[in-house]
């Protein structure tokens, strides 16, 4: 079973993104998917309520097969107000950050807590980059403060923080946090380099799509991996961190 | 009908070490997925002061295989056009190699120029690299860029070489694609295909299908990411094999 936790709408492209995504879970057999919409890197708070209002649209739409994550700046004053409307009407089931501000931001703070209450995971975007960081982009180094400050903290560290080698070294020691492999960068030896540092149990699969697709599946199906971590990584952990009744303290 | 991997590589890549860097494990990955052969090159030759040596340790890793030896050369070096002919006399090269990024030179540069000649006399194909890593993901040393307007203008200049593109992105070949298709003898491999969605069937409403060759820049890259994005296309199943079946080395 695959479960895809890290999907996108982009802003304006709600029909095309839907019919790409809802084609390629019947073409690879994807059995749910996670999306959360996207446009600008610092949205205001109209922005973030269409976007969100989106990816609600498109659960209802295709509630077997689509789930969502809220996405939230947190610079908004609206931002907990986002959030409690996302979880609570919206079925949302996580909390997306990207680049508006560093995760270990204090104004992030508050929804942390906020989640924590919630039981839900935080999708982190966290990219090292050598060329084209952004201001506020997080890296590894950014999850590690917020996950230590917060052991409770379910969070997910998108794309292995880019550069792995930055990232996995960063949040090795923290287990509250896990793993995406979503993204465009797809070397050989990442997958590997990720479980010789902190197994297989905190490594979840997710893609970017309409990004890509086969260039994260590839990089799961050529890693050194049993066909039992292979389905951890599929959908176990996944359900693991998605699963609002288990605590992880 | 044989089905090929024109962009893979053995040796160390002194940034990362690399798990799978052998000759045996790239014809290991082949098996498996049903590729024949392969456009093998010397990931150490692109660091040596001398390429050469990386190449004489190449032809004695794959003598007697079905691979084919394809030849690092930078033309900012001296007698490289003597490495060439070597190339060709001691290792029955196939296909010749150039990092512009890593190497620093200008595709405009007339060294590059005097190369293409050489091929073209001895009809060998160039093997041009546009990248290796993400340039994100880069540690220590940044290559140049290999800007993709000089690349349509290079190729442009040497309508008689054959020429192959390795690890383009799609919006950078899309960018020249007017370039491409009217060059006779151009191709792109797919290890720069990384996304969006369905990019091969995207890619093949701007190219006709003989532009595109199965690469995978294995083992830097994950084998199976290009390799199952053209395997699940949704095309026509002789396209896929004409793809993976190289035949552009063959064009006349």
């Amino acid at each position: 079973m695959i479960i895809d936790i890290h999907t996108h709408i982009w802003a304006g492209r709600y029909e095309s993104d839907k019919q790409e995504l809802m084609k390629a879970a019947e073409l690879y057999d994807i059995y749910r998917i996670y999306v959360s919409a996207l446009k600008s890197y610092y949205p205001d708070e109209a922005e973030i309520s269409e976007l969100n209002f989106e990816v609600a649209k498109f659960i209802k739409e295709q509630p077997d097969i689509i789930g969502g994550f809220c996405y939230i700046n947190p610079s908004n004053k609206d931002a907990l107000d986002v959030l409690k409307k996302g979880i609570e009407e919206q079925d949302m089931e996580g909390m997306k950050l990207w680049v508006a501000a560093y995760c270990d931001d204090p104004k992030v703070f508050p929804l942390v807590e906020k989640c924590i209450g919630y039981n839900i995971p935080i999708l982190i975007h966290a990219f090292h980059k050598a060329v084209g960081q952004l201001d506020n982009e997080s890296i590894g180094s950014h999850v590690t403060n917020l996950a230590r400050r917060y052991p409770e903290a379910k969070l997910l560290m998108a794309h292995l923080g880019g550069n792995a080698y930055n990232g996995i070294k960063s949040i090795r020691s923290c287990p509250n946090v896990w793993v995406d492999i979503s993204g465009s960068i797809f070397r050989r030896d990442d997958v590997d380099y990720t479980k010789k540092l902190i197994g297989t149990d905190r490594i979840v699969f997710g893609t970017d799509m309409p990004g890509s697709y086969f260039t994260n599946f590839g990089q799961i199906e050529d890693a050194d991996l049993t066909s039992e971590e292979k389905q951890l990584v599929y959908s176990g952990n996944t359900l693991k961190i998605l699963d609002r009744k288990g605590r992880i303290l | 009908m044989s089905t090929v991997d024109v962009n893979c590589l053995v040796g160390h890549w002194p940034f990362r070490k690399l798990y799978k860097n052998t000759f045996e494990e790239v014809q290991k990955i082949h098996k498996a997925n049903g590729i024949t052969s392969g456009y093998v090159s010397s990931l150490d030759s692109i660091f040596y002061n001398d390429p050469f040596e990386g190449d004489e340790d190449l032809h004695e890793i794959i003598k007697g295989s079905n691979y084919h030896h394809v030849l690092t050369i930078n033309p900012m070096l001296p007698e490289f056009v003597q490495d060439v002919k070597d190339g060709i006399k001691k290792f029955g090269i196939k296909g010749v190699r150039i990092y512009p990024g890593y190497h620093g030179y200008s595709l405009a540069n007339s060294k590059l120029k005097e190369l293409c000649h050489v091929l073209a006399d001895y009809n060998i194909p160039l093997f041009l690299t546009i990248r290796m890593e993400d340039e994100r993901s880069d540690y220590l040393v940044r290559p140049n860029k290999v800007h993709m307007d000089e690349v349509g203008s290079f190729i442009g200049r040497v309508p008689d070489n054959k020429i192959i593109l390795l690890t383009a992105f799609s919006n950078e070949l899309i960018s020249i694609k007017e370039a491409i298709n009217n060059h006779r003898y151009v191709r792109f491999d797919t290890s720069g295909l990384k996304g969006p969605l369905f990019a091969v069937e995207k890619m093949l409403e701007v190219f006709p299908p003989e532009k595109m060759v199965y690469g995978s820049l294995y083992p830097l890259y994950s084998f199976s990411c290009t390799y199952l994005t053209l395997k699940h296309a949704q095309i026509d199943e002789n396209i896929k094999q004409e793809i993976l079946s190289c035949l552009f080395l063959t064009f006349t």
